[in-house]
């Protein structure tokens, strides 16, 4: 089955998701689709398993014109998902999850068990899939096992074309590798793959075909013979908005922040931060770039204590807080402005004065002798308002209420308010339009100038180039290099993908 | 919105004036939901009395006469609903003719009866108000009030001071009992992840079957009884009367002073506390107080034992104002209740003491519609108003789609249970 899709558009507000995007995928082919987060991606995939309808554009089926409203047309014309948060019933059996929704009965409504065993064998039979037992409980086995029963699922209901949604951000890298051969047993039996990721070496060892997105449109159609890790790199984060950033050369003063031999454990128990050492020293911003999942997420959260690394030190003003707890590394002066702001930054229902001072709840300023000082809190709330020009009816109103650019300021005036030591932003820009972008990078670099240590996590590479003093390159969980910011291009694009062999330190 | 509009005094008045009409819809809910209430109400009444359903078979003939009776009956029905609850106007006019003690003592009856059932559950209501605006859901108030009633009672009958030492001696007691109780459930989530819910709901079953142990123990059983009420709480143990002065009958008491002081208080802790904006903190949004350097199973804690103590409270004044004495029945359906109370007031401390006054209103302005109507139309009838006029107030998206309000979608969200209730 070849798979169109011709001029797709689709527009969030005034975000334009995907912009005009073409996409081909032709039979028994395993297309890559690569981009960062928010590189519009899934919104693509979501249009084609019709979750969403597009503003603009066709999709095309053997060349003739579709109409997929929601996923049942998708299904009905073989178009499967695999997401990244499997959709499976955690309790039901493996056998009881493939037949969902599509139930074989005899006589109604007994289901018909036996049917439903033998269909999953003689489909596991046919695409060389180890099913054990297919009465085993889900949420018993594995995640690469489960990944298996979720792809199962999809093709029992006659899917030729399967989308993956990031399959593989879920696995070990044993389970990585079992994926990847059942990738190419599907391939061989005619199915399409559209296979979503920002991993690099797995685009290369599986892609027929890559498609390389950026904020919304394609940016270069490519194949493994034709490209390497480096040039998937830089497409994936080459062009973008020119950011200038006006900062007058940076006079660091002492160490301000030592990290020794830092590992630290992601949420699955696999470490994400290998050996990880460097220092901060008062009025420079290193910046951390990288490909996104890179182990950014892990080192920051090591940082501000909301992680508790497996060994290593952090190394503050000469005290190490490694394994302390996040109020001591705020009361140290660590300040962090956090990468999911509405998450972690902020309490929506809660007004922009409250929000400011969420961190500083013990501040002398903001009590009384019993409780809060409630007037105290309010005018700090509209001192920052007008000198962060946090646009907003009143610095009473709810911070839920706020675009994404104010909410952001709110989470910068906080932490500057304090008084710091180091600040720790990560993707501080994200999702800003360009008047905010630069009102944050003026605050960062103004802090920075005031003495304090910055820590700069971003994955757009023209980002950290014009904040940061100095860059650390971050690979799978590993400091490449660090290099002055005037490094080329080319050499960003080679440290991104991994090959820092020669480790230049600045 | 353009940054002139904030610069604009005029503008921003208006804004502020928008904003206070948009408050004042939750009022409009409230009215709603009494007019929702009294309709069904009125209906129930219409159909379950078999001589007007006679003359609306005969609607037809004598249409007006049909609707004149209907109407009188649901009136006058309402009417005994609300002389027993609020204030009897025929007394009035007596006590307007006739100024003495006992005269005053019967119009303010309905009042003090209104008072003193509510004053249990604004405790209560409070207590459960305190969980839900940390988004913990205490289903265990019912054992809770248990077990603060039964110390009280044990405070209450082993020692006796002077009133001004022993009732405090007793509120300590009942505070401390429902807060270890609750508390006990906040460890067991913080550290092992059990889920609160089943916890404290299982608690409850404990509680009421330990209630009727120690009902049959020598030590709480009151001697030749057989029908398992408990020794009595000695006078000095027994909350006063506020105005026994004018007459015996009126029963308000110290408690609801107490409840009062201690809907301000919540209302200072969630406003003016660090404790309490931390609880609303984790509530509201557990990774952001993390990030903010608060130990959420602390809170967490805090809050369930804060919850447990005032339900506690709650059983201690049930106890020592009205009843004096404990029966296997004690607390009844006051946990539960109480849910709805808070529910009802929308978690706001102000808001869950009207909404309990309503609900004694209810109580004893039932009694007096199924007295004094010629046909006793049933007490549960107030029960029925009551529950439909919670479900409106709980769904104010249903009274948006009924009356078409405009821009009443903000409503249905702003419930601070953190999506519970």
């Amino acid at each position: 089955m070849k798979l169109e899709l011709r001029g797709i558009t689709k527009r969030f507000g005034s975000l334009t998701a995907n912009s005009n995007v073409n996409l081909v995928v032709n039979p028994g082919e395993i297309h890559c689709l690569l981009g960062e987060n928010g590189a519009g991606k899934s919104t693509l995939m979501n249009i084609l398993y019709g979750l969403l309808i597009p503003d603009e554009g066709q999709i095309l089926i053997d060349d003739e014109v579709v109409t997929i409203a929601d996923p049942k047309d998708a299904v009905n014309h073989g178009i499967g998902m695999v997401h990244q948060h499997f959709m499976l019933i955690p309790v039901f059996s493996v056998a009881d999850n493939v037949i969902l929704g599509s139930e074989p009965v005899r006589p109604w409504p007994v289901i018909d068990y036996k049917a439903a065993t033998t269909r999953l064998l003689e489909l596991a039979k046919e695409y060389n899939f180890e099913i054990d037992d297919p009465n085993a409980t889900v949420e018993n086995l594995p995640i690469g096992a489960q990944q298996r029963v979720e792809i199962l699922k999809a093709l029992s209901h006659d899917a030729s074309v399967l989308i993956l949604d990031e399959p593989t951000a879920v696995l070990t890298p044993q389970e990585t590798d079992a994926f990847m051969v059942i990738l190419r047993s599907l391939k061989a039996s005619g199915k399409s793959i559209i296979f979503i990721t920002h991993k690099l070496r797995e685009v290369l060892a599986l892609a027929d075909v890559i498609t390389v997105m950026r904020l919304g449109e394609i940016v270069g159609v490519t194949s493994p013979a034709e490209t390497d890790e480096r040039g998937l790199a830089t497409l994936m984060v080459g062009r973008s908005i020119n950011f200038v950033v006006e900062k007058n050369p940076a006079t660091p003063g002492d160490v301000v922040l030592e990290v020794q031999a830092l590992y630290v454990e992601d949420a699955r128990g696999l470490t994400s931060v290998k050996d990880v050492s460097f220092d901060v020293r008062a009025g420079e911003i290193l910046a951390v770039a990288g490909v996104q999942g890179n182990g950014q997420t892990e080192l920051v959260e090591a940082l501000t204590g909301m992680r508790h690394p497996s060994s290593g030190n952090i190394v503050l003003n000469g005290a190490n807080l490694a394994g302390q707890s996040v109020r001591h590394f705020l009361n140290a002066g660590v300040g962090h402005v956090p990468e999911d702001r509405q998450r972690y930054g902020l309490i929506p229902s809660l007004s922009i004065s409250d929000n400011l001072v969420l961190d500083q709840l013990d501040d002398s300023r903001f009590r009384r002798r019993f409780g809060r000082n409630l007037k105290a809190i309010k005018a700090n709330g509209a001192a920052l308002r007008e000198s962060f020009d946090i646009r907003a009816q009143s610095e009473e109103a709810p911070v839920g209420a706020l675009s994404g650019g104010n909410q952001q300021k709110v989470v910068m005036a906080r932490e500057l308010s304090r008084e710091l030591k180091i600040l720790i932003c990560s993707q501080p820009t994200r999702g800003l339009d360009v008047g905010s972008i630069e009102f944050m990078h003026r605050q960062i670099v103004d802090i920075r100038d005031s003495g304090v240590a910055v820590i700069i996590v971003s994955s757009e590479l023209d980002e950290v180039v014009a904040l940061g003093d100095r860059v650390a390159v971050l690979y799978d969980g590993e400091i490449q290099a660090i290099v002055p910011p005037s490094t080329s291009r080319e050499e960003f694009g080679l440290l991104m993908a991994g090959a820092g062999a020669d480790k230049a330190t600045l | 919105m353009t940054t002139t509009e904030f610069q604009n005094p005029q503008l921003g008045a208006i804004l502020r004036f928008a904003m206070r009409v948009r408050q004042a819809n939750m009022f409009l809910v409230l009215v709603l939901a009494l007019f929702m209430g009294l309709s069904f109400g009125g209906i129930m009444i219409i159909v379950t009395q078999p001589l007007l359903l006679t003359s609306w078979s005969h609607f037809f003939s004598h249409p007006g006469g049909t609707i004149a009776s209907s109407f009188n009956t649901v009136w006058f029905a309402y009417e005994q609903l609300f002389q027993g609850a609020v204030i009897n106007f025929h007394a009035l006019r007596v006590l307007i003719d006739d100024p003495s003690k006992a005269n005053l003592g019967i119009v303010l009856g309905p009042l003090s009866a209104t008072l003193t059932y509510a004053t249990p559950l604004i405790v209560a209501g409070l207590g459960l108000a305190i969980g839900f605006r940390s988004s913990l859901f205490n289903i265990g108030g019912q054992g809770q009030v248990i077990l603060g009633g039964v110390l009280a009672l044990l405070v209450g009958f082993s020692i006796h001071l002077t009133p001004i030492l022993q009732v405090p001696l007793e509120m300590l007691a009942a505070i401390a009992g429902g807060a270890a109780l609750a508390g006990f459930a906040g460890v067991l989530k913080a550290y092992t992840g059990a889920h609160e819910v089943i916890v404290t709901m299982m608690s409850n079953y404990t509680m009421i079957a330990i209630l009727g142990y120690l009902l049959i123990q020598p030590l709480f059983a009151r001697p030749g009884v057989l029908d398992g009420a408990s020794k009595a709480v000695g006078v000095s143990g027994q909350l006063p009367y506020l105005f026994s002065h004018i007459n015996s009958s009126l029963l308000l008491n110290v408690g609801f002073v107490i409840a009062l002081v201690a809907v301000i208080a919540v209302q200072w802790f969630f406003n003016r506390s660090k404790t309490g904006f931390e609880l609303l903190m984790v509530g509201q949004n557990p990774d952001a107080a993390r990030v903010a350097g608060i130990f959420s199973k602390r809170s967490i804690i805090i809050c369930l034992a804060l919850a447990g103590g005032l339900l506690g409270l709650a059983g201690m004044l049930e106890l020592t104002g009205v009843d004096h004495f404990v029966t296997p029945n004690f607390g009844g359906s006051y946990g539960f209740d109480a849910i709805t109370v808070a529910l009802l007031g929308r978690n706001k401390p102000w808001g869950v003491f009207f909404a309990a006054i309503f609900f004694g209103a209810m109580f004893s302005g039932g009694e007096a519609m199924q007295a004094f109507t010629p046909t006793n139309i049933q007490f549960s009838l107030a029960d029925v108003i009551q529950a439909v006029v919670v479900f409106c107030v709980a769904t104010p998206a249903l009274l948006v789609e009924i009356f078409h309000l405009r821009g009443g979608a903000r409503l249905v969200s702003n419930n601070n249970t953190g999506g519970w209730i």
